[in-house]
C-alpha cells in the first residue's frame, strides 16, 4: 500500500542514470490502422520517479501511444516493457495488474455510481472476493470490504476533504475538476507504479490548472509514482516535466529536458509557431 | 415546528392542534384500507373463522390445526403491524404538507391499497387482481397528473434541511407514536364493535363472537398504546443523531469519520433528497424505509401463511390457484436469473430458455426411467427420487457451466450481435433435445419423473440410517397437491432474492455495473471483462437450472414441445416491464407477465362463454375470435407501451431511474467535453485486437 | 439497411414480410385469382394483375413500415439500446397476431400460377425461379446504386455513420430514416410477393422464422454491407440446401430437422472469428 511519505522523491533527475533501470520502455513501437500509420517507430524511456510529458500537435498520435501502452490497442510492431517485462498482448486489465493505471482524455467515470463506488471499482484488483465470497460473505470478505471502503476514503482524502464529504454523491453531479480528481483517485486505487494521465488539465481554467499541477507533483512526491502525461498546455509541460517527448504525425521528433525541447527548431516548426497549446482539445 | 409541549401526559387524550392534524391525516389514511380489508373483503371473515375454529369447529372453513394457527398468527401480525405503522407514520411526519398533502395522501391510499383489495376480491384471484391493479394505478397516476396541471398545483419539493435530534426530541417522537396508535386502535375497535352490533341485531352473530367483540374493544386500545411505542422506536432509530463530529485535518489522515450530517450537507440536491427520504422527520413518511419494513412484515406473513389463508380469502378452488402460483414461482426465479445477466451486467440474452430446458431435462433424464434407458443402470425407485435434492444443485451447476460455454463466443461481440447469438443458442439447444429423441424422447415426452421425497415414516424404510427422522409427517408430493411445492418454490425464491442482493452489493456486482456503464473504463480499472461476463452468464444460468429441475419434478412429465424459443422473449419482457436490475420490479414484472400469459386471457375466454356477461355479445359478433389468440398482440402492445412511456420499468432501481431521466432533473454540471450517456455514440464497443 | 442506419435489430422486419404475403394474397383474391380456381394460362392480363399486386404489396408494406417507425421506434431513438429492441419485439408480436386474426391460424394456400419450366441440360428450372432471381438481382443492384450513387443514398449513409453530424450538415434525419424504413419495408413487401409466387402457402409465423434467417444472412455478410448481405444469403441458402439433404441415417431425423441449428451454428462460428461479419467494416472506437 502506498504511504503519504513526504520524503521519498524530491527534485528532478537531470540525467537518466544508466544504473537505474527504466520503468517503462517503448521500443520502436508502430501502430498501423489500415493504411494510416498512427504511430511510427516511437522509442523512449521513462525512469522511476520521473514526470514525463508527451506533447505534440493535434493528431500526433499521443493518445494512441497511451492506448498502446495500456493494452487497448496492440502494436503492429515494436515492444513495450514495464520494468523489463513486455506488455504486448496483455489485455487492459492485465496491464493494470502489472502496475499501470490511467485516466482518459474524456473522463470516463461510471456516471451512475457514487464517488465512493467509482473508487471501489478501482480497487477491484486489490480485492479478492469471488462469486463464493460474495454470496456467503465470510468474515474475511466482510473485513475486506470494510478495509476497501476505508482505503477508498483514504484515496479520496489525497485531494482534501471535499470529495470525502461528497462520497455518496453521484459523479455526474460533480464539477468537471472534481470528476478529474475522482478519476485519478480511481486510478490510484489500483496501486500502480506508473500513472498515465491523458490531458489532466484539459478544460480547466487558470486556477484549476495550477491546482492540478500541484497535485500531479504531489502524486510523484508523496506517493512515489512515476507519471507519464499527455499535455497540451505548454506552460504546464515546461513547468512540471523532468523529461519531454515530442511527437508529430506519429513519429518522435524530439525529446529531452524542457529547455532543450523548447528551443528545438523542429518542435517549433511542428507547432507552427503557436506559443502555447491554447487551441483546445481534439482527439488524437 | 417540533415544540415539546409542556404537559405530555395531558397530551395523550387531548393532543395539540398540529398533532391533531397529523392524527386525522394518518388515522383516516390507514383506516380506509383496513376497514375495506376487514369488512369489504375477508379480514373479518378471517378473524371469525379463527375463533370459530377454536370454539365451534364445525362452523369454520379452517379445518385443521396448522391452518388455524397460521391464520391466527397472520391476523394478529397484520393488525399489530398496521397499528404500529400508524404510530410510526404519525411520529415520522413533520407536518409540513398542508391540507392538499392530506387530501392527496388519502387519494393515493385509495388508489394504492383500496383499489387492489377490491379488484382482488372482485376477480377472486390474487394474481389477476394485482395485475389489474397495476393498470388502475397507472390510470390513477395519469389522472392525478392531469388534475395537478389543472389546479396548477405541484407538490412541494421534499425538504432537505437536516435536523439533528437529541434524546428529548426522540422521546417526544415516541410519545407521538403512542398517541397515534392508541387512537387508531381505539377507533378501529369501536368501528368493529359497531359492525358486530349490527350483525347481532340482524341475528347472525354467535355468542362466541360477541364475547370476542367485547374483549377486542378493550384489548385493542391497550395493545395500540404499546404497539405505538414500537412504531415510535422505529421512527426514532431513523433520526439523525449528533454523530462523531469528524475533525478534519487538511490533507492527511482523514479516516472517514466525517459525520453523516456533514456528508448530507455536502451533497447535491437530488442526492440529498434520496438520502433524506429515509430520515425522520419527513415530508412523505410513506416512502420511507421504515414504512417499507412494516409492509414487508405484512407481505411476508401473507406469503408465508397463504395456503392456509386462501380458503378464507377466495372461497373454494384453493388447489387450482396454488398450482398457478407454483408456476408463477418458477417464472419469478427465471426473472431473477435473467435480471443478473441483463439487468446487472447489461448483456442482452435472448436465448435464456436454453438454460431452463437444460435444467428441466437434467432432472427429467436422471430422475425417471429414462435414466435406465440411457445408461442401462437399474435404479431403485424407492431410493432414487431422493436424488432430487442434490440434483437441484447439480442441475443448476450444469446449467451454469453451459452458461459459460454459451457465453464464451459472445464476449467480443457488440450488444446487438450478442443478442442474436444468444437467440441462436435459444434455438439450437431446444432443437437438440427435440431431435435426439433416442435419449430424450423428444416430443413424445418423458413421463413418470420422480417427485421429491422428504423424510417420513413411509419414505424411509429403505434408508436405515435416517430412520430416526421417521416421526416427521409425510408430505404428499404428487402433482395433485400443490402445497408442498408452494413452500418449496417460496424457499427457493427467498434464497434467490438473497443471492441476488448479495451479488449486487459485492465486488462482482460493482464490476458488472461498471461493465454496463463503460466497458473500456472498466477494463482499464483492472476488471477482467471475460471473467465478469462469464460469471454473469453462469449465475443467470444457475437460476434457470434450478427453476428447470423444480419444474420437471413438479409436473412429472416433460416434452420438448413444452418449450418454445419465444419463451425467451417472455422472460425478457418480465425483466424489462418490471424494471431492469431492480429486484422488486422483477417480481412485479413476473406477476404481470405471468398473469397476462396464463390467466387473464383464459379467464376472459371463459367469461365470454357466459351469456350473462357483456363479453358474450362481443363473442357473437366474432365467433372465431378467441381471447387467447390475441395474447401475443396484447403482449406486444404492452411491451411497446412500456418502452414508450416508462422504459425504466414499473419499479425501477434507483440507478435506472436516474439513467433514463437525467435530462428531466436539474442540469448536472457535466463538463462540455464529456459525452452524455444517452448520446448515440456512447455505448459503442471497442474491438480489441 | 435499416440496421445500418438506426442500429436497431428490426425484429419486425420478418413480420412485415409476412404481412406482405398476406397483402399479396388479398390483392390477388380481389383480382379473382384464387387458390381454389387457379388460372390456367399465362396471359398478359394475368401478368398485368401480378405487376399491380407486386406494386400494391410494396406500397402497403412500405407505409406500414413508416408507421411502425413513427410510433414504436422514433420516440426511443435516444433511449439505451435495449428499449427499441424490446419495442421491436413488441411490434413483431403485434404483427404476428394481427396476421393470425386476419387470416387465421393455419396455412393459407397461394394460388398456383401457370409458369412454365426451362430445360437446362439435365436440370429443369421453373421460370418462376428465373423470374425471382432476376427480380432479386435488379433490386439488389438498384439498392446498391441508390445507396452509393444518389444524393439520397449519401444522406442515408451519413445518417448511419454519425447522426448528429449529418443533422448539422442539413440532412433531415427524421425524413431520411422514414424513407429508409419506407424502402426497407417496401422491399419486404416485394419479397412477400415473390415468395407467394414460388411457395405453396403462407402462415402468420413465417415472418419470425424467415426474418431470423434473413437477419442471420445480413449479419453473416457484415451489417451495413449490402454486398455482404447478398453473399451471406448465398452462403446460408447453400448451407440449408445441403444440410436438408443429409439422410436420417447420419443424423437423427435427417438433416431437415437440424437446418436451423446448423445455420445458427455457422453464424456463431463466423461471429466468433470475425465479429463484424465476413465483409463487415471493423471500425475501432476512438478512445
Amino acid at each position: 500500500m502506498m504511504s503519504f511519505d513526504q520524503t521519498r522523491f524530491t527534485g528532478t533527475p537531470a540525467v537518466a542514470e544508466p544504473l537505474v533501470r527504466a520503468l517503462l520502455e517503448l521500443d520502436a513501437v508502430t501502430k498501423q490502422f489500415g493504411g494510416l500509420k498512427a504511430v511510427e517507430a516511437v522509442t523512449f524511456k521513462v525512469y522511476p520517479g520521473q514526470i514525463v510529458s508527451i506533447i505534440g500537435p493535434n493528431g500526433a498520435g499521443k493518445t494512441t501511444v497511451f492506448n498502446l501502452i495500456t493494452g487497448l490497442y496492440r502494436p503492429s510492431s515494436g515492444d513495450i516493457r514495464l520494468a523489463g517485462q513486455s506488455l504486448i498482448g496483455l489485455s487492459p486489465d492485465k496491464v493494470v495488474l502489472r502496475g499501470l493505471a490511467r485516466t482518459f482524455q474524456n473522463i470516463r467515470l461510471f456516471n451512475n455510481m457514487t464517488v465512493l463506488e467509482n473508487v471501489l471499482v478501482g480497487l477491484h484488483t486489490q480485492l479478492k472476493a469471488g462469486i463464493v465470497g460474495s454470496l456467503f460473505r465470510p468474515p474475511a470478505i466482510v473485513r475486506e470490504e470494510a478495509n476497501a471502503r476505508k482505503r477508498a476514503i483514504e484515496l479520496l482524502s489525497f485531494f482534501g476533504t471535499a470529495l470525502v464529504e461528497r462520497q455518496e454523491e453521484y459523479v455526474m453531479n460533480l464539477s468537471y475538476a472534481d470528476r478529474r480528481r475522482v478519476e485519478i483517485a480511481r486510478a490510484l486505487a489500483a496501486n500502480p507504479r506508473l500513472l498515465l494521465l491523458d490531458e489532466p488539465t484539459a478544460g480547466m481554467n487558470e486556477a484549476e490548472t495550477l491546482e492540478a499541477v500541484k497535485y500531479i507533483r504531489r502524486l510523484r512526491d508523496e506517493l512515489g509514482l512515476t507519471i507519464l502525461l499527455i499535455e497540451h498546455k505548454l506552460t504546464v509541460t515546461m513547468g512540471i516535466s523532468d523529461h519531454i517527448v515530442v511527437l508529430d504525425h506519429g513519429r518522435k521528433i524530439a525529446e529531452g529536458l524542457p529547455e532543450q525541447v523548447r528551443h528545438n527548431e523542429e518542435v517549433i516548426a511542428a507547432y507552427l509557431g503557436k506559443p502555447t497549446g491554447a487551441q483546445g482539445r481534439t482527439a488524437d | 415546528m417540533l415544540n415539546v409541549p409542556e404537559s405530555i401526559d395531558g397530551g395523550l387524550l387531548a393532543p395539540d392542534r398540529s398533532l391533531r392534524a397529523l392524527l386525522v391525516k394518518w388515522l383516516v389514511a390507514l383506516l380506509i384500507p383496513v376497514v375495506v380489508f376487514t369488512f369489504l373483503w375477508s379480514g373479518e371473515a378471517l378473524e371469525n373463522n379463527v375463533l370459530l375454529a377454536i370454539f365451534s369447529p364445525q362452523n369454520s372453513i379452517l379445518s385443521d390445526v396448522p391452518s388455524v394457527v397460521q391464520a391466527g398468527i397472520f391476523c394478529a401480525v397484520f393488525y399489530a403491524t398496521v397499528i404500529a405503522l400508524v404510530g410510526y407514520l404519525v411520529a415520522a411526519d413533520n407536518g409540513r404538507r398542508g391540507r392538499y398533502g392530506t387530501i392527496e395522501l388519502w387519494a393515493d391510499m385509495i388508489a394504492y391499497t383500496v383499489a387492489p383489495i377490491l379488484l382482488i376480491s372482485w376477480t377472486n384471484d390474487l394474481v389477476i387482481g394485482l395485475a389489474l391493479s397495476v393498470i388502475v394505478i397507472s390510470i390513477y397516476l395519469f389522472v392525478r397528473k392531469r388534475v395537478r396541471d389543472v389546479l396548477h398545483y405541484s407538490p412541494p419539493a421534499p425538504l432537505t434541511d437536516i435536523q439533528v435530534f437529541d434524546e428529548e426530541q426522540r422521546g417526544f417522537l415516541i410519545r407521538k407514536a403512542r398517541i397515534g396508535s392508541l387512537w387508531f386502535a381505539a377507533i378501529f375497535a369501536i368501528i368493529s364493535l359497531i359492525a358486530d352490533i349490527i350483525f347481532l341485531l340482524l341475528g347472525s352473530l354467535s355468542t362466541i363472537l360477541l364475547i370476542w367483540a367485547a374483549i377486542r374493544t378493550l384489548v385493542l386500545p391497550i395493545a395500540g398504546y404499546f404497539l405505538g411505542w414500537l412504531g415510535g422506536i422505529v421512527a426514532a432509530r431513523q433520526t439523525l443523531r449528533e454523530g462523531t463530529n469528524g475533525t478534519t485535518k487538511n490533507g492527511t489522515s482523514l479516516s472517514g469519520k466525517v459525520s453523516k450530517r456533514q456528508q448530507l450537507e455536502g451533497l447535491s440536491t437530488t442526492r440529498a433528497r434520496e438520502e433524506a427520504r429515509n430520515l425522520v422527520p419527513n415530508d412523505q413518511p410513506l416512502q420511507n424505509r421504515g414504512t417499507l419494513r412494516f409492509c414487508i412484515v405484512i407481505i411476508a406473513a401473507f406469503v408465508l401463511f397463504y395456503p392456509a389463508l386462501d380458503p378464507v380469502f377466495f372461497a373454494f378452488g384453493t388447489n387450482g390457484r396454488l398450482v398457478g402460483y407454483d408456476d408463477l414461482g418458477y417464472y419469478v426465479i427465471l426473472a431473477l436469473g435473467l435480471n443478473i445477466v441483463v439487468g446487472f451486467a447489461g448483456l442482452l440474452d435472448l436465448g435464456y430458455v436454453a438454460f431452463f430446458v437444460l435444467g428441466t431435462y437434467t432432472w427429467a433424464l436422471v430422475g425417471s426411467d429414462q435414466f435406465t434407458v440411457i445408461t442401462g443402470i437399474v435404479t431403485n425407485p424407492q431410493i432414487w427420487p431422493w436424488l432430487f435434492w442434490p440434483m437441484l444443485i447439480i442441475g443448476a451447476i450444469i446449467a451454469a457451466l453451459w452458461g459459460v460455454l454459451l457465453g464464451a463466443p459472445t464476449l467480443r461481440l457488440r450488444g446487438d450481435y450478442l443478442a442474436i447469438v444468444t437467440l441462436g443458442f435459444g434455438e439450437i439447444i431446444p432443437l437438440f433435445f427435440q431431435n435426439l429423441d433416442k435419449y430424450t424422447k423428444g416430443t413424445s415426452g418423458i413421463s413418470g419423473i420422480y417427485h421429491p421425497l422428504t423424510p417420513c415414516a413411509s419414505s424411509l424404510p429403505s434408508i436405515p440410517w435416517l430412520r430416526f427422522l421417521s416421526w416427521l409427517p409425510c408430505i404428499d408430493w404428487s402433482s395433485y397437491n400443490p402445497v408442498p411445492y408452494y413452500y418449496l418454490i417460496l424457499a427457493i425464491i427467498v434464497l434467490c432474492i438473497f443471492a441476488n442482493l448479495r451479488l449486487r452489493d459485492s465486488r462482482l456486482g460493482r464490476a458488472w455495473i461498471a461493465i454496463r456503464e463503460d466497458e473500456i473504463a472498466a477494463s482499464s480499472s483492472g476488471i477482467n471483462l471475460v471473467k465478469a461476463k462469464l460469471f454473469a452468464f453462469a449465475a443467470g444460468a444457475f437460476f434457470a437450472g434450478i427453476a428447470g429441475a423444480y419444474h420437471a419434478a413438479k409436473l412429472g412429465t416433460v416434452a420438448s414441445s413444452d418449450f418454445n424459443t419465444t419463451d425467451s422473449f417472455v422472460y425478457l419482457a418480465m425483466v424489462v416491464i418490471g424494471g431492469l436490475g431492480s429486484i422488486p420490479g422483477v417480481l412485479l414484472g413476473a406477476v404481470i407477465v405471468y398473469s397476462l400469459n396464463q390467466l387473464i386471457l383464459a379467464q376472459l375466454d371463459s367469461i365470454a362463454t357466459n351469456p350473462g356477461s357483456f363479453l358474450y355479445g362481443f363473442k357473437q359478433l366474432f365467433p372465431s375470435f378467441n381471447f387467447t389468440d390475441i395474447r401475443n398482440l396484447l403482449f406486444g402492445l404492452l411491451l411497446i407501451a412500456i418502452m414508450l412511456f416508462r422504459p425504466e420499468g414499473l419499479i425501477p432501481s434507483a440507478r435506472r431511474r436516474r439513467e433514463l431521466h437525467q435530462h428531466a432533473e436539474e442540469a448536472a454540471e457535466v463538463g462540455a467535453l464529456d459525452e452524455p450517456p444517452g448520446a448515440p455514440g456512447f455505448e459503442e464497443e471497442i474491438r480489441v485486437e | 439497411m435499416v440496421y445500418g442506419i438506426i442500429e436497431l435489430i428490426n425484429f419486425a422486419h420478418g413480420d412485415i414480410f409476412m404481412m406482405g404475403t398476406l397483402v399479396t394474397l388479398t390483392i390477388m383474391n380481389w383480382f379473382g385469382i384464387v387458390a381454389e380456381n387457379p388460372p390456367q394460362s399465362l396471359t398478359w392480363d394475368l401478368v398485368a394483375k401480378l405487376i399491380i399486386t407486386a406494386i400494391g404489396s410494396f406500397l402497403v408494406c412500405a407505409i406500414l413500415g413508416v408507421i411502425i417507425e413513427r410510433v414504436a421506434y422514433r420516440p426511443l431513438r435516444n433511449a439505451p439500446r435495449l428499449a427499441p429492441l424490446i419495442s421491436a419485439i413488441g411490434v413483431s408480436l403485434v404483427l404476428q397476431d394481427t396476421g393470425k386474426l386476419w387470416k387465421g391460424n393455419t396455412d393459407i394456400p397461394f394460388p398456383s400460377l401457370p409458369f412454365g419450366t426451362f430445360q437446362v441440360g439435365a436440370v429443369s428450372i421453373s421460370s418462376i425461379t428465373v423470374f425471382m432471381l432476376l427480380i432479386a438481382l435488379i433490386l439488389m443492384v438498384g439498392l446498391h446504386l441508390l445507396v452509393t450513387r444518389t444524393r439520397l443514398g449519401r444522406a442515408m449513409r451519413a445518417v448511419a455513420q454519425d447522426r448528429e453530424a449529418a443533422a448539422l450538415m442539413g440532412v433531415n434525419v427524421n425524413r431520411i430514416i422514414s424513407i429508409t424504413f419506407f424502402i426497407g419495408a417496401g422491399l419486404a413487401g416485394a419479397a412477400g410477393f415473390i415468395y407467394s409466387l414460388q411457395f405453396p402457402n403462407t402462415n402468420f409465423s413465417i415472418g419470425y422464422d424467415l426474418g431470423l434467417v434473413a437477419f442471420t444472412c445480413a449479419v453473416l455478410g457484415g451489417i451495413g454491407n449490402i454486398v455482404g448481405a447478398m453473399v451471406g444469403g448465398l452462403i446460408i441458402g447453400i448451407v440449408r440446401s445441403l444440410v436438408s439433404e443429409i439422410p436420417g441415417t447420419v443424423l437423427p431425423h435427417g438433416g431437415d430437422a437440424w437446418v436451423s441449428a446448423v445455420v445458427y451454428g455457422v453464424l456463431i462460428l463466423i461471429l466468433v472469428f470475425r465479429p463484424s461479419g465476413l465483409l463487415g467494416q471493423q471500425t475501432p472506437e476512438k478512445v
